[in-house]
């Protein structure tokens, strides 16, 4: 048996992009926008659901990019320049940090749909990781870069308290700048301090999800983090260069590609989670998507859930 | 052009004419759709203003459709020979975008939906399905037309195997490699390349040649998704030698919004590339430290010509003669060599009003203008 997750963004429907379109425009307003959105987040958790998912996502559809909902949810964040979203060709807005950031209020509703996500099997949070955070955002405010680290972990850590009273249990914290190229080790130390804050005393299972980077750079120093698991992209990563390590932590398998429409067969993907399993040797392992699915048309997104179930029933 | 310093590009789209957009889209044209096509008229000296006229009033069958595609690029390219520019195009009135274009007129694509860029814009994005196909020479047309019309040299702009592959999701590619499905990471990186060479030798290699073959004597290969995945720049270099290989014409490669190191020392091995092309406007300050990246070239013994990108096609602000100027000769110090410098915005001006990238184009033919009498 292997869990199976979502770990990001899930792409709009047509509908969707039509009315974020025409809302642009002044041609619909919010209110029909919000419907539609509605619709989307059902017909996600729908899938998630019918496909015997192990944790549900709200997908994210309103979320117009990893940061965003923290400018209005965090105080200290002023919107800066679109900038290219690491190698892809897609481009979010850079945030920048005026002053001291903290977490403003308990009342996350708008960005986290706790509310149309049934009871069982589980609810799952995705958060931008500290480190990623405040390496991608433009610091104004700050003298010294951990501070700036930290203080966002503990705006995180409060909105992870938040999401546990409304029944939240996997926490995934998004870090790609980790694995991003030349991290140092007094870097990779002050992430790890920062999750000692937003990790700490989660009752849930924690997650830093590794993507579109090598992870084996820096596996060594992630592995002594303070979170349950780690996800690894295997699109970007060979199992072999992680065979050296002591894997004690749930590997997040990334071998469905997010960015790529090429529908992956149960069958290789059966063989691939074995052979990690074999080669690393972690506590446990479940079966997710490289990054967000965001990266794709929703049709072919909808596929690759619908893949990630009948692999789930493949392995079982 | 001969000795002429600092000769003046044209280096990208312009937005597309409204009264254009509206009638392809079946809409009427409306009162600024006519004051646009008259005011530009009179600016340009477009000799079919009234021909133009005609056809707005007319059904708007596929005949009146294709004529007033042709205007329209008439009326650019007046546009930018009025505003003073050596070597023009038709910013590209009648293609559907860079992307898109190429795309949809070869063959191995198809379309699933859209994904997003940002916020609430989205693009489609096509995947790549079957082994990539030339269908038709995609440019051959509005090249005759341009060719045709222009009263200036022609640089043509066609979009690179790099920036096709790299914009496209690869299914065939990755599928005849799908036996190495132990190395994931592998696995992709060598699909990619598969799928960029093929682009190289299928597409854009018949396309080149079909326009060389009809007298094109500059082709601009644009590539500004060249540096995203830096380990990918040499599939480029490849790809470009392939299907750049014995063309009797000046080649040129342009680049932008990207860490130009990255290029290096790949680049080198390029055959067939007399000019660099290159944005540095954007991110350009008082200093001019922008151009310093210009030192790479000296640092590799690079000695191509450079397209030098001297106004921001991102801001409304229109930098001033004496700051193009100013530009030129920061840069002109750095090579050395004042006559490897083309002039030119940093990218297409797209995204800019008519007036905004006039003003532009103008201020930049003014200050190559003072630049040229500053060296003489």
């Amino acid at each position: 048996m292997v869990e199976v997750h979502l770990s990001g963004v899930f792409p709009r429907s047509e509908k969707l992009i039509d009315a974020t379109r025409a809302a642009v425009r002044g041609n619909l307003p919010q209110a029909e926008v919000d419907r539609v959105l509605r619709h989307d987040i059902d017909s996600l958790v729908g899938l998630q659901v019918e496909s015997n998912l192990d944790a549900l996502v709200d997908g994210q559809l309103n979320w117009q990019d990893l940061f965003r909902p923290f400018n209005q949810l965090l105080t200290g964040i002023d919107l800066g320049s679109l900038t290219r979203w690491f190698d892809n060709n897609t481009f979010y807005r850079q945030p920048i940090i005026v002053e001291k950031v903290s977490l403003k209020s308990n009342d996350l509703q708008e960005y986290f749909r706790s509310d149309l996500l049934p009871n069982a099997p589980h609810k799952k949070a995705i958060l931008p990781g500290p480190f990623t955070f405040a390496h991608l955002s433009e610091n104004r405010a700050y003298s010294s870069f951990s501070d700036l680290v930290n203080d966002l972990a503990r705006a995180l850590q409060r909105t992870v308290a938040a999401l546990q009273e409304r029944g939240y249990e996997y926490f995934q914290f998004n870090e790609p700048s980790l694995c991003a190229p030349g991290r140092t080790q007094p870097e990779l130390e002050i992430a790890k301090h920062a999750y000692e804050t937003c990790a700490h005393g989660i009752g849930g299972t924690s997650i830093i999800q590794t993507y579109f980077g090598d992870a084996s750079q820096v596996i060594e120093l992630l592995l002594d983090y303070p979170v349950d698991s780690i996800g690894i992209d295997f699109y970007a990563t060979s199992i072999d260069s992680l065979k050296q390590y002591d894997f004690n932590k749930i590997l997040g398998c990334g071998c469905v590609d997010g960015r790529n429409s090429l529908l992956e067969s149960p069958k290789e993907l059966k063989t691939f989670i074995s052979r990690a399993k074999e080669s690393l040797e972690p506590v446990d392992i479940y079966l997710t998507p490289n990054c967000d699915l965001e990266f794709l048309p929703q049709t072919v997104a909808e596929k690759k859930v619908r893949l990630l179930g009948e692999t789930k029933r493949l392995v079982a | 052009m001969g000795s002429k310093l600092f000769p003046v590009q044209e280096i990208g789209s312009l937005p597309k004419a409204p009264w254009l957009l509206n009638y392809l889209r079946g809409k009427d044209a409306g009162p600024s759709d006519l004051d646009h096509l008259s005011k530009w008229s009179k600016v340009s000296g477009f000799e079919n203003e009234s021909e133009t006229r005609t056809i707005l009033t007319k059904p708007k069958d596929a005949a009146n459709q294709a004529r007033l595609r042709e205007l329209a690029s008439i009326f650019a390219i007046r546009y930018l020979e009025s505003a003073g520019l050596d070597y023009v195009y038709d910013g590209e009135e009648n293609r559907i975008e860079m992307y898109e274009h190429p795309v949809r007129n070869s063959g191995g694509f198809e379309f699933y939906g859209h994904v997003r860029s940002f916020d609430s814009r989205y693009y489609r994005k096509a995947a790549c399905v079957s082994k990539v196909a030339f269908q038709q020479a995609y440019h051959l047309n509005e090249f005759l037309l341009i060719k045709q019309h222009a009263k200036r040299r022609v640089k043509v702009p066609i979009t690179g195997p790099y920036t096709i592959a790299e914009w496209s999701f690869n299914e065939y590619y990755q599928k005849q490699r799908a036996s190495d499905y132990s190395d994931l990471r592998k696995l992709k990186f060598e699909a990619k390349r598969d799928f960029v060479l093929d682009v190289a030798k299928q597409i854009i290699q018949p396309n080149l040649k079909a326009l060389v073959d009809a007298g094109a004597e500059w082709i601009q290969v644009d590539e500004p998704a060249l540096t995203t995945k830096p380990d990918e720049v040499p599939f480029f270099v490849d790809a470009y030698n392939e299907c750049t290989a014995g063309l009797p014409c000046k080649l040129s490669v342009h680049v932008c919004f990207s860490d130009y190191r990255l290029l290096y020392p790949h680049i080198l091995k390029m055959k067939n590339c007399s000019q660099l092309a290159l944005e540095f406007a954007n991110r350009d300050d008082e200093k001019r430290s922008a151009y310093d990246q210009l030192k790479l070239l000296n640092e590799f013994g690079d000695k191509r010509e450079v397209g030098l990108g001297v106004a921001d096609v991102h801001v409304d602000d229109i930098e001033s003669p004496e700051l193009i100027k100013n530009r030129i000769e920061y840069a002109s110090k750095i090579l050395g060599d004042p006559a490897r410098i083309y002039v030119n915005p940093d990218c297409g001006l797209r995204t800019r009003s008519w007036d905004v990238a006039y003003a532009k184009l103008t201020n930049i033919v003014k200050g190559a203008e003072l630049s040229r009498r500053s060296f003489s």
